[in-house]
């Protein structure tokens, strides 16, 4: 992807989404990365089906309405169908509704985790150096802890959490979800796909900036070269 | 009944005549470099950030800032667009400054009869900097949050009039009030900062060296400085849209938790110069001494640079101020990283170097050059 030329940006932005066949696991890539990467809508909706199935059960992503969803491919009628699924204290999610908060307050969320809050997901993958693939990392990264190595009660050994050790619990296992698009959900899979989704919710003007940014730079470039000649030009009549 | 004669508007409004005198005077002289132009190009992305903040204003709340910031980012039209202009165009003013500097440093600029003119390019320097830091603190992130924390602490344990102006700028400890409050000095600094750029400006034509056969402002440095404004904007352009975030801490995308210190706590790259003052000078009145110090060295320079005036710099003027923008640079570097044994030792070495240069290295060889 990062190979991609002008031309092949443009064709890409044209067509229709890329073909299934690469392997996005060996070594892990994303399709956002890169200076011309846009998302991968199929991943992003993959994502948020773990997203909804495992994630929202313990944290928040209060920046987010359902509202957003637009933006990874659903239409209005899925969304409204998603969010009618959601009770809220309130009755059936709508549109305009945030993100289900799972626990009414911080403190409740703390005594349910042993101190522990669950961070909230909106900015996470912007928040943290190495975004996206610190997230896959994290959720990938759990092992038997060494001998060596005592955890602190309620903790799990996991190398990619600064300190060796994280008191969320592996979340992700295995065909935890079935995916409408008939892509294996192994846990490395999940793990991808759900680095890819909270990638969007963090930035999800990634595509639409880069787009503007095209068009804007090229425009520059042709008008530089114009001012420069126009400013010589301009400078030989004076000598 | 002389002024009747001229054309309606221009008998009424005399300023009309003296734009036009500006604009035409063949006073300039010829082969400014392209550089010459980096003080209209600030003032035009001082207008620029000034545009885009009025926008931001308009949805921001600092009594739940991070969440409102949120809102312009997702769900106000195009709020992600020029909160990205208002965070990049920073970006571009603090290297237009820095390069600014540099350059004086390197021509020399600031020898007579350009005393003024630098001392009031120090003097916009630091109010931009008090701007870029509250904008920085009005962000209410994870990293600022901790930052204004600590500035608002260590201002409080300052006694005498330093103490008192901690107090009265920040009206008292960190809680509710003291965003809003901010907030209305960054704006007011922001347009108060036009007043500065239009003193520098016309302590700029005093400091030039008189012309005998010069050009006019228009067509000759308009289209110049045209051409420079396009580039800036294209550096600007691929900035904003490709790296939007060029520069800054990650850990502050976060929301701020008042129980939670963040693994790094630096600021964004421009403040990055004068922020770790701290890092080596630990207590306030050290970091407050350590800031005022790298000033008053700038400011001194007209009087620690011996040589003649108007005489062109030698090879070990360029020699030293490379080494010492090399020296800021790295220094800026070791900043940015989690605190560790090597890194304070470099820190002390780096700030210690900066003195030296300052207070030894450059009287000396200029002194030397002068014989």
């Amino acid at each position: 992807m990062r190979r991609l030329l002008l031309a092949g940006f443009a064709l890409a932005c044209l067509a229709a989404p890329r073909a299934q066949a690469e392997d996005t696991l060996n070594p892990p890539h994303w399709q956002s990365e890169g200076v011309f990467g846009s998302y991968d809508k199929a991943a992003l909706q993959r994502g948020f089906l773990v997203y909804q199935t495992v994630c929202a059960a313990c944290h928040s992503a209060n920046a987010l309405h359902y509202r957003d969803l637009d933006g990874i491919g659903f239409s209005t009628e899925q969304i409204a169908a998603l969010a009618a699924g959601v009770k809220l204290s309130t009755g059936p999610a709508t549109l305009d509704d945030a993100f289900k908060n799972p626990y009414p307050d911080p403190q409740a969320a703390a005594a349910a985790f042993g101190g522990a809050i669950p961070p909230d997901l909106s900015t996470i993958a912007a928040a943290r150096p190495g975004g996206t693939r610190y997230i896959f990392n994290l959720l990938t990264s759990y092992a038997a802890a060494p001998a060596d190595f005592l955890p602190l009660p309620g903790h799990y050994y996991n190398t990619a959490f600064p300190g060796q050790q994280i008191a969320m619990p592996p979340p992700l296992k295995d065909n935890q979800v079935t995916y409408a698009d008939g892509v294996a959900a192994t846990s490395a899979q999940e793990a991808s796909d759900v680095a890819a989704f909270l990638t969007w919710a963090a930035t999800p003007n990634l595509d639409a900036s880069k787009e503007i940014g095209l068009r804007a730079v090229l425009f520059l470039i042709f008008l530089a070269f114009i001012a420069i000649a126009t400013k010589r030009k301009i400078w030989r009549e004076t000598v | 009944m002389s002024t009747l004669s001229k054309p309606w508007l221009q008998s009424r409004f005399p300023l009309l005549d003296s734009f036009r005198t500006y604009l035409t005077a063949p006073v300039l002289p010829r082969e400014k470099p392209y550089l010459a132009s980096l003080p209209v190009l600030i003032a035009g992305a001082l207008i620029f950030q000034l545009l885009s903040g009025l926008v931001l204003s308009l949805f921001y709340n600092p009594a739940d800032a991070f969440n409102s910031i949120q809102f312009i980012d997702r769900s106000v039209n195009y709020g992600w667009l020029i909160h990205a202009f208002h965070e990049t165009g920073t970006t571009m003013i603090f290297g237009a400054v820095y390069l600014g500097i540099f350059r004086a440093l390197w021509l020399r600029n600031y020898k007579a009869p350009g005393e003024l003119l630098w001392f009031l390019t120090l003097g916009k320097f630091l109010v931009l900097l008090l701007i870029g830091y509250l904008g920085y603190v009005l962000a209410d992130g994870a990293v600022s949050y901790w930052s204004l924390a600590n500035s608002i602490g260590g201002a409080f344990g300052l006694s005498g009039v330093p103490g008192g102006i901690g107090v009265w700028f920040f009206g008292g400890p960190d809680g509710a009030g003291t965003l809003p409050r901010l907030a209305v000095f960054h704006g007011v600094l922001a347009v108060a900062m036009i007043g500065i750029l239009l003193l520098h400006h016309a302590a700029r034509r005093g400091a030039e060296p008189p012309v005998t056969r010069g050009v006019s402002l228009h067509p000759y440095y308009t289209s110049q400085i045209f051409a420079a404004f396009v580039i800036y904007a294209l550096i600007f352009a691929v900035l904003v849209f490709f790296a939007p975030h060029l520069g800054e801490n990650p850990l502050n995308r976060g929301p701020a938790n008042p129980l939670v210190l963040p693994v790094t706590v630096s600021p964004p790259w421009y403040l990055l110069p004068l922020s770790n003052a701290g890092h080596v000078f630990v207590s306030a009145w050290g970091a407050l001494f350590a800031v005022l110090a790298r000033i008053a060295l700038l400011a001194a320079l007209p009087w620690l640079d011996r040589s003649a005036p108007g005489k062109p710099p030698g090879f070990p003027h360029k020699c030293l101020s490379l080494v010492l923008a090399l020296d800021v640079i790295l220094l800026c570097v070791w900043a940015m990283q989690p605190s560790s044994f090597i890194g304070g030792i470099l820190l002390v070495l780096f700030t210690a170097y900066y003195f030296f240069h300052f207070i030894v290295l450059l009287p000396l060889t200029t002194a030397l050059e002068a014989r």
